[in-house]
């Protein structure tokens, strides 16, 4: 019986001609991809001169190259902003990352396995009370005894009104809900997510940053591990239960390392939105907690884009990512989104 | 039965949920960003404790200059007058405004003791940050490099201290020595002061002397003359190196800074009878002065410059003409100070020494204000006429300032730091220097040619450079940047938007005013106009 | 929703429940996601649907949010806003109205049909008619813009941006991971370069192609002087500007595609291939027959998702152009972005909710039109 599906199935290998073309095709993107990056090397290393004189290519050949771009930044006068910029990149993306995915796992793995059936009613009426606690909150009342006068009426409303209404959801309803969590452009809710995390004190630190990508990617992290999940045979988790393991064990002895190809794969998308993201992390941090992608649009300043700056910055900021995209590389053949196709 | 423990567990288990979030949030709240410690001294209302000592300086120019130098003497720990206390200040990203406040904070810190700490974000989204800081109660800023533009929206909210009576008894700060338009219009508002200049912004035209000497020609004194000259240089090579250059380099791009320069082509048309006039607003009735005569000639001439211009110029922001304009290719080119400081270095210009600069051309035809057609210069229409042509310097933006956040809990040290950068000890060595941005506002900055001299410039370039700045600055006529509530919304959308359709080719001359015109009584109505009015008029208003 | 009906109940399988602590375990999985995407989103929702509905002025102390209605989308919409979001409208030639009368045709003969199917609800039937008018509205305002002396605003915009954007990504995603799905040396190669441009923060990405895309000192100057296009540039006219954009987008967001489907070419049973084969298939065959099917699933889900994003593109047009020449290039976030940094809060909120509208409408629509076709199977 065939546990798994072994992924080194690829098509077949093509004759010569098919090889031509294909090397042709695949090296011709490769140098669309990589022309751009070398750019930006080659800028980080250009005075500003060079730059506004026209293209200049080739380092010692074409232009004299200088340092001053890489010094300002990694040693001069941004280095300790840089530095701290960096630091807080690394563990604002990995603690959310990593916390993301054991909570979008869990979630992903529930809808695969479980058949939840929230009552409409039960969501209209929690709905109302978060709306109440605003209301209240913006009444000045605190925010303690709003959410607490919140949950007080929504536990009532539970025991009482919602019994009366049946209708229900499915899992697909949920799944599209957080989905759609992702549609609003951040613009539009980056001032009210600021007064919450301004009312909760949290302003300019890390738990902030990591509370909002966490929420941010969570909808993302659950739906590409669902359908990855679907495709893992049911059979071994009723072994385990029928053995007398609980649901939990379940999930973390048997079903995640069989998904470790899905879970790297995840991470690494994942990572690469919460490493790269701006707006909220130029709204919800100043000095502190401050990330690099605010200080690369930061190198626009009034004297125009300061390319050279920028060239280095992007060049450092992709950098540890690229490395765990080669590290990483080997597992993500086998995962993502492997369990749609029918076989 | 059954079903009432079933729902009560799934309830419980939401409530147990919710409560250890709240726990949890409650708990961890560990604000890392702790607001600034205060420790109440008892301090004097003036800064430090300094004996001021007169030092006769002679300049090599043909005028003597008496200097008035702070010297500091050296301070007793008891004469730190804000041990303890930490200043937040808020700017953008640097090297720009930012090096300077960085460089200077550790020597405020000695002479004070107050810890300055210097918080930087994107250029783009200064405003929004301390926006969003001030009017939802967080101020984690005490003081902001501030656009004095922003005092329209922010005076009126009363997020802005008022330093009226502290300026008045800071002898240090020298403020009769800050020139007249920046002291009077742009650090006021109302009447009062509410924030210390710090740099001085102003439009110049730019021009290629060299050539322009070649040719026996003047830097140009009307737009019709600026126009001239760019057909006459535009296709030559300009720079030797075998491609064709351009005549005029403007900034055209959307969203950037497009919507000052169209002013610069209006205002020398619109306001003659001096800054109080106002360039923007009837002062009657808040009727925009976007629909007339003056106005459409303006957006014909700043179209008629893409002719001689580099193709893509609709896309190139202030940063790509800069670079343009110092790899010598434009005859000529409008700027704030910028170039100036930017030609003499190696690393950033290929035109040292070949860089004039001049008062923006003005016009010899001023708009008639009740029949909306142009009229000829003469003495009662345009008093302040050089050669007949009248000028009307635009300070666009208006020039960094600090300002005091009026709900900081260390007022006084943070206004102690922005008179300290202000002081001409050490702002007139910072405006000599290219890379802090700060271009001169003090009478003393610019008839001092050897700081600039000393910082590379040549004796000539010099003088001319600050000759340019001289007469933009002294010139009664200088235009005020729009200051009333909201005027990012008249300016960078409504205005910016429209010209920039017109350029594109999308509106005609008459569809842009008019577009202009609705848009912005739309939104004057909207916020009362009456209070507009109200605003505008105290905005251009002046009491010393 | 339909795609709420095509629960396949075989496919979720439930372990057998136990007791009523199982209950709970369940709901634990999900709870916690669910509870922080609430909480983070119930709260910055509502209070935006409240500021979309009114406008901001400053007053002594903060700010005030004045209740006004509907009048910010009215605004947007009929109003003074209207030729940026809508556009401007033009008269029609022949061929436009051909191409209106052929789509109502179309979506006439849809709903027909779906109301002589045996399973009609109320709600389907509503549903399809929301569908079908929005479709049609989106139609008409195509012909209208695109007409003589017409000009499309920053919605039509934005579909132009997704659609064509998602059909060139999906398109050489597709061709790239087959490629690469072939036994080729080099092929981890080329599968970690080709992720690369994913990798870039979106606003580095936007400055290094405005770097790439300047005519006069970018790198592809001198091949621009070689093309006789020395004193043309690109950022004059809407259409090559809206192109500069796209090719931007597409290099940007091509690898989420390619690393997808590579994924799932190479997750693929090879029998049916094998069989193929050895019935004299050839390779066109295989790819149209076997493999496209195949790869519907995989497809649809990506598709949906990059899509959702691809709603929301700003960094772009903003680094790039600013949304110009005049409104050219400006998306509806950009809109927004720009609306707001005015202050006008209220009026940004607005285009966000309609941007959420349109979304919406789109991302049902094609749950209807395109699951459905295929077996998705939950």
């Amino acid at each position: 019986m065939r546990l798994f599906r072994v992924s080194n199935a690829s098509l077949y290998t093509p004759r010569p001609v098919g090889m031509l073309i294909t090397y042709i095709v695949l090296i011709f993107w490769t140098v669309v991809v990589l022309f751009p990056l070398y750019w930006m090397f080659v800028t980080s290393f250009k005075l500003p001169i060079q730059v506004d004189s026209g293209p200049f290519y080739i380092p010692f050949v074409d232009f004299q190259p200088s340092l001053h771009a890489w010094q300002y930044i990694l040693f001069g006068d941004l280095a300790n902003d840089t530095r701290r910029q960096y630091l807080n990149t690394v563990v604002v993306a990995t603690t959310s990352t990593i916390l993301v995915m054991l909570i979008g796992s869990a979630a992903a793995y529930g809808l695969a396995r479980f058949h939840y059936r929230p009552r409409l009613g039960m969501i209209v009426a929690f709905i109302l009370c978060v709306l109440l606690t605003v209301v209240l909150a913006i009444l000045r009342v605190p925010v303690q005894f709003g959410i607490l006068i919140g949950v007080a009426l929504f536990v009532i409303a539970m025991l009482t009104i919602v019994k009366r209404f049946h209708r229900s959801l499915g899992n697909n309803d949920i799944a599209f809900w957080m989905v759609s969590q992702r549609v609003l452009p951040p613009v539009a809710v980056v001032i009210p997510i600021y007064i919450m995390f301004q009312q909760l004190k949290l302003l300019d630190t890390w738990p902030a940053l990591i509370i909002t990508y966490v929420a941010a990617n969570l909808p993302i992290v659950v739906w590409l591990m669902r359908d990855y999940f679907l495709t893992i045979p049911i059979e071994l988790e009723e072994c385990a239960a029928i053995d007398g393991a609980s649901r939990y064990r379940t999930f973390w002895s048997i079903v995640l390392p069989l998904a470790v190809p899905g879970l790297v794969a995840t991470f690494l998308f994942v990572l690469v939105f919460a490493w790269n993201e701006y707006l909220f992390a130029l709204f919800l941090t100043n000095a502190n907690a401050q990330t690099l992608p605010v200080s690369i649009a930061a190198q626009n300043a009034t004297r125009g884009p300061q390319w050279w700056y920028m060239s280095v910055l992007v060049l450092i900021m992709i950098l540890p990512v690229i490395i765990m995209a080669i590290l990483l590389e080997r597992y993500m053949a086998k995962g993502l989104l492997v369990g749609a196709v029918k076989g | 039965m059954k079903r009432k423990l079933a729902l009560s567990k799934l309830a419980l288990s939401i409530l147990a949920a919710f409560g250890v979030a709240v726990l949890m949030l409650a708990a961890c709240a560990a604000p890392a960003a702790q607001p600034p410690v205060v420790q109440t001294v008892v301090v004097q209302q003036t800064v430090a404790v300094p004996q001021t000592v007169a030092v006769p300086q002679t300049v090599a120019v043909p005028q003597t200059v008496v200097a008035q130098q702070t010297v500091v003497v050296q301070p007793t720990a008891a004469a730190l007058p804000y041990a303890g206390q930490t200043v937040n200040i808020i700017t953008f990203t640097g090297p720009q405004i930012a090096e300077p406040l960085q460089r200077r904070a550790p020597d405020f810190e000695k002479l004070t003791g107050a810890h300055v700490n210097v918080v930087t974000v994107p250029f783009a989204d200064l405003y929004q940050k301390v926006l969003t800081d001030a009017s939802t109660g967080t101020n984690s800023y005490d003081a902001w490099v501030f656009d004095p533009q922003w005092m329209g929206d922010f005076v009126n909210a009363g997020f802005v201290e008022d330093l009226t009576d502290k300026v008045k008894n800071d002898k240090d700060l020298q403020w009769d020595d800050v020139a007249p338009f920046f002291r009077d219009f742009s650090a006021t508002y109302n009447g009062k002061v509410y924030a210390i200049p710090l740099d001085g912004d102003f439009h110049m035209l730019y021009y290629r002397s060299d050539l322009l000497e070649k040719d026996g020609l003047k830097p140009p004194e009307t737009w019709d003359d600026y126009l001239t000259i760019a057909a006459k240089y535009n296709g030559q090579d300009l720079n030797g190196d075998g491609q064709p250059d351009y005549g005029s380099c403007l900034f055209k791009k959307k969203a950037a800074q497009s919507y000052w320069t169209i002013t610069d082509f209006a205002a020398s048309m619109i306001q003659s009878q001096g800054t109080g006039q106002g360039a923007f607003f009837n002062t009657d009735n808040m009727q925009p002065l976007v629909n007339n005569d003056a106005f459409k000639k303006a957006l014909q001439l700043y179209k008629e410059t893409g002719k001689y211009g580099p193709p893509d110029e609709l896309n190139l922001d202030v940063g790509n003409t800069r670079g343009l304009f110092t790899s010598g290719r434009c005859a000529l080119s409008i700027d704030w100070g910028d170039i100036g400081s930017l030609a003499i270095d190696p690393a950033t210009s290929k035109v040292q020494d070949k860089v004039g600069a001049a008062i923006l051309p003005g016009s010899k035809e001023v708009l008639d204000w009740s029949t909306g057609k142009l009229v000829p210069c003469d003495a009662k229409t345009c008093p302040y006429a050089i050669n007949g042509v009248n000028h009307a310097p635009f300070a666009a933006y208006g020039g960094w300032s600090g300002a005091v956040n009026a709900n900081s809990k260390v007022k006084d040290a943070a206004y102690a730091f922005i008179s300290y950068m202000s002081q001409p000890a050490q702002s007139n060595v910072d405006v000599t220097i290219g890379k802090t941005g700060f271009n001169p506002y003090r009478t003393s900055q610019f008839l001092n040619r050897e700081e600039w001299v000393k910082a590379g410039m040549s004796p000539k370039a010099a003088s001319n450079y600050l000759g340019a700045i001289e007469d933009s600055l002294n010139s009664p006529n200088m235009v005020l940047d729009l200051r009333i509530p909201q005027n990012q919304y008249y300016q960078q959308v409504v205005l910016d938007q429209a010209v920039s359709q017109y350029l594109a080719g999308e509106l005609t001359e008459e569809q842009t005013m008019k577009q202009i015109e609705d848009a912005w009584n739309a939104k004057t109505d909207e916020l009362g106009r009456d209070k507009q009015l109200a605003a505008y008029k105290a905005s251009l208003g002046v009491q010393r | 929703m339909d795609v709420a009906k095509t629960t396949s109940v075989a496919q979720v399988q439930v372990v057998p429940r136990r007791a009523r602590t199982d209950q709970f375990s369940t709901a634990s999985f999900i709870l916690p996601a669910v509870l922080i995407i609430l909480f983070l989103s119930i709260f910055p929702l509502l209070v935006s649907l409240y500021v979309s509905m009114s406008r901001l002025q400053f007053a002594r102390g903060g700010v005030e949010l004045n209740f006004v209605g509907l009048a910010n989308y009215a605004k947007l919409l009929v109003g003074i806003d209207q030729t940026r979001f809508l556009g401007k409208f033009g008269t029609p030639n022949i061929f436009g109205w051909l191409v209106l009368g052929l789509v109502a045709l179309g979506l006439a003969y849809w709903i027909v049909q779906y109301i002589r199917t045996t399973r009609v609800t109320a709600i389907g039937l509503a549903g399809r008619l929301i569908l079908a008018v929005f479709a049609m509205s989106l139609a008409l305002l195509t012909v209208l813009t695109l007409a003589d002396g017409g000009r499309p605003g920053t919605l039509w915009v934005t579909l132009f941006y997704v659609y064509v954007g998602i059909a060139v990504q999906y398109a050489l995603g597709l061709l790239l991971a087959y490629l690469c799905a072939q036994h080729i040396p080099g092929r981890r190669f080329f599968r970690v370069v080709f992720l690369l441009p994913m990798m870039i923060t979106p606003v580095g990405v936007a400055y290094m192609f405005r770097m790439m895309v300047d005519t006069s000192v970018g790198p592809l100057a001198p091949l621009w002087v070689v093309l006789g296009l020395r004193d043309v540039s690109w950022v004059n006219n809407p259409w090559t500007a809206r192109g500069a954009i796209l090719v931007s987008d597409i290099w940007e967001w091509t690898p989420f595609m390619f690393i997808v489907l590579l994924a799932a070419l190479e997750s693929l049973p090879t029998e049916p291939i094998e069989a193929a084969v050895v019935d004299g298939a050839n390779k066109w065959q295989i790819f149209r027959e076997i493999t496209l099917p195949a790869l519907l699933p995989v497809s649809t889900t990506l598709i949906l998702i990059r899509m959702i994003e691809a709603f929301k593109i700003i960094d772009l047009p903003n680094i790039l152009t600013s949304g110009g020449p005049g409104t050219a290039t400006e998306s509806m976030t950009l809109e927004s972005y720009f609306v707001w940094r005015a202050l006008d809060v209220g009026g940004s909120a607005a285009v966000a909710y309609l941007l959420l509208f349109v979304v919406t409408m789109v991302a049902t629509a094609y749950g209807v039109l395109v699951r459905r076709r295929v077996e998705v199977e939950y």
